[in-house]
């Protein structure tokens, strides 16, 4: 559900989106065809937005000059959607689309030095470049450029049956995929006008908090190694390769693709009940041995600080926001599905390092386990729901959900015939690269891949 | 029964994969899967490599990027199609940044089918590599 304020000048407009930015969880920013929309969050209101009709001109006043969060979303409004912003403060192209990146930014004084990695790494990681200015060992200014993995997913939704797009919108990025595929099946649901049942909204809850669990099992083993720990590594993987297995088992994918599509769920088979109370007990005493480590802990602890003001200011979300005191997780804030009955308490952390990020996810973990458990015993022995059949749609909306990285966004605009007008996909990872680049500012350059690893988020969905 | 001819050295290149493809090469590491046992690695370097598996349907941004990595892969080296995004007909093949896969583009004699596929394919499709380098 959307609900739409439409301020009336554009200098109205500009105040009431630096006011809301303030005062409000920020979504995001795109343009459509005909408007500009900028989106918030908040527990009152739910999703709201406000928009301003373009003109002919396409011409808009940035608002990324007063609030960095939306520097992004501005640029590549300018870039893919031709929107004429009035001092936009980064008026570099988003991301490179003939083969030849934008300038990066550096730092200049005496002494620094510059160096470029990527965008081919030395691991199995997606493409990236990332240019360090540093004095010494120290990282005086960190500027990602992204972009290598975008392949135009948005344009090539349009003009498709919103319906039939799931398969499309659950491979956009392969570790989101199940947070993504929910909030695109909650807004086709909710422009159709159905609900689905009580099954169906439980069931994707242990689906979502199985994704959860991997990703943050891969991001803590990740940020072991970062941190120098081998065996943290290898064990974490094997924990990660037994939650594919038993997802397999479960759906028929080891990642769970095409798992949440609107109207239902894909699964087969859900007696995990035993072997998730086993796997349980050994995450529990992986976890334990990771914290337990004092060695790799003190190499976590001071790594990689966001502090909450720089986190507040750019729009942090999911853990990384958690981890630097916020308080949001879509599942408490904006319910939706079973988490409307079976609420998560909400993980949080303080001092916005490694060791917190590291924290907040090892306590999401325990949780997920949990809530999945209570899922499993409120299902019961009843049959596996099976998806419903969707009208046709039109209109639009927008939907969000929580996923292991924090909101991830879906909004649709569907034409009257029900094919895709416009699909926009702001990921948790678009909305916390940024601050990855802050969060290294003062740090040694050997300390890059471990903090890196504690946000360890993704390319695919942030390049889209 | 197969006999392991030669040890491997593999350089992955991601070009544009929607990085479900990477959780299954990372897989390859894992204790259950441990390619290390047939004598392969996965090395930081395409100077050290004899394989490069790649993923992704070859995006615009990384086509230069990709040419240059395999180019620096010393001869005799294998290019292996990771994933029906690399195999060519992947789910957005026909979208405007993505282009041919790794077949049409950067010679890839072995492709390994799957969306993603699973480690064990992965691995048979390895062996293939292997052979072809005699």
């Amino acid at each position: 559900m959307i609900r739409s304020e439409v301020p009336g000048s554009i200098e109205e407009f500009h105040a009431a989106v630096v006011h809301e930015c303030e005062s409000s969880v920020i979504l995001g920013a795109y343009a459509s065809q005909r408007s500009a929309h900028y989106l918030f969050a908040d527990a009152s209101r739910g999703i709201y937005e406000l928009s301003h009709a373009l003109g002919e001109d396409r011409c808009l006043r940035a608002v990324s000059g007063a609030v960095a969060a939306l520097s992004w979303d501005e640029r590549e409004m300018a870039q893919e959607r031709g929107i004429r912003f009035e001092s936009l403060p980064d008026a570099r192209p988003l991301r490179d689309r003939f083969g030849v990146m934008p300038q990066a930014v550096v730092a200049h004084g005496e002494g620094l030095m510059h160096f470029v990695v990527g965008p081919v790494h030395a691991g199995i990681i997606e493409p990236g470049r990332f240019t360090i200015s540093s004095g010494g060992e120290t990282v005086v200014h960190l500027d990602a450029q992204l972009g290598y993995a975008h392949r135009g997913v948005e344009l090539d939704l349009e003009g498709e049956d919103a319906r039939e797009a799931s398969r499309k919108i659950a491979r956009i990025c392969g570790a989101c995929t199940v947070a993504r595929s929910y909030a695109y099946a909650l807004a086709v649901e909710e422009l159709a006008g159905i609900e689905v049942d009580v099954e169906t909204d439980l069931v994707r809850l242990i689906l979502a908090e199985l994704e959860r669990i991997g990703n943050h099992l891969s991001d803590l083993a990740a940020s072991a190694s970062g941190g120098g720990w081998n065996p943290g590594l290898t064990r974490g993987l094997g924990l990660k390769e037994r939650m594919m297995r038993l997802c397999d088992r479960a759906a028929g994918h080891r990642l769970l693709f095409d798992s949440i599509v609107p109207g239902g769920v894909r699964v087969r088979d859900l007696q995990m009940a035993t072997e998730l109370r086993a796997l349980e007990q050994e995450v529990f005493a992986y976890l334990d041995a990771l914290f337990g480590n004092a060695s790799l802990v003190s190499r976590w602890h001071r790594a990689g600080v966001l502090s909450h003001a720089v986190a507040r200011a750019g729009g942090a979300v999911g853990p990384a926001h958690r981890a630097s005191r916020g308080k949001v997780d879509l599942r408490t804030v904006l319910p939706y599905g079973a988490y409307r009955v079976l609420a998560p308490k909400t993980a949080r952390a303080h001092a916005g390092d490694a060791f917190s990020r590291c924290t907040v996810k090892r306590d999401e973990i325990v949780e997920s386990f949990r809530l999945i458990g209570d899922a499993l015993r409120a299902l019961g022995r009843t049959a596996i729901p099976q998806p419903v059949a969707i009208p046709q749609i039109s209109g639009r909306t927008v939907a969000a959900v929580e996923g292991p990285r924090g909101a991830e966004i879906v909004a649709v605009h569907a034409d009257a015939c029900g094919r895709l007008e416009r699909v926009h996909v702001i990921s948790a990872s678009y909305r916390n690269w940024p601050l990855v680049a802050r969060a290294m500012d003062g740090n040694i350059v050997p300390d890059f891949p471990l903090v890196n690893k504690s946000f360890n988020l993704c390319y695919a969905c942030a390049d889209r | 029964m197969t006999t392991f001819r030669r040890s491997l050295g593999i350089r992955h290149l991601v070009c544009g994969s929607c990085n479900g493809c990477e959780q299954e090469m990372n897989a390859l590491s894992n204790p259950m899967h441990d390619i290390t046992r047939y004598g392969w690695d996965i090395v930081a370097s395409p100077r050290h490599a004899d394989i490069v598996t790649v993923t992704g349907p070859i995006t615009t941004a990384m086509r230069a990027a990709a040419h240059e990595t395999i180019d620096a892969t010393p001869q005799p080296r294998i290019v292996v199609a990771i994933g029906d995004c690399a195999a060519g007909d992947g789910i957005w093949k026909d979208a405007e940044s993505s282009g041919e896969g790794a077949v049409a583009e950067l010679g890839a004699r072995v492709v390994v089918r799957g969306c993603p596929p699973a480690p064990e394919a992965i691995v048979a499709g390895l062996e293939e590599a292997s052979k072809l380098l005699g």
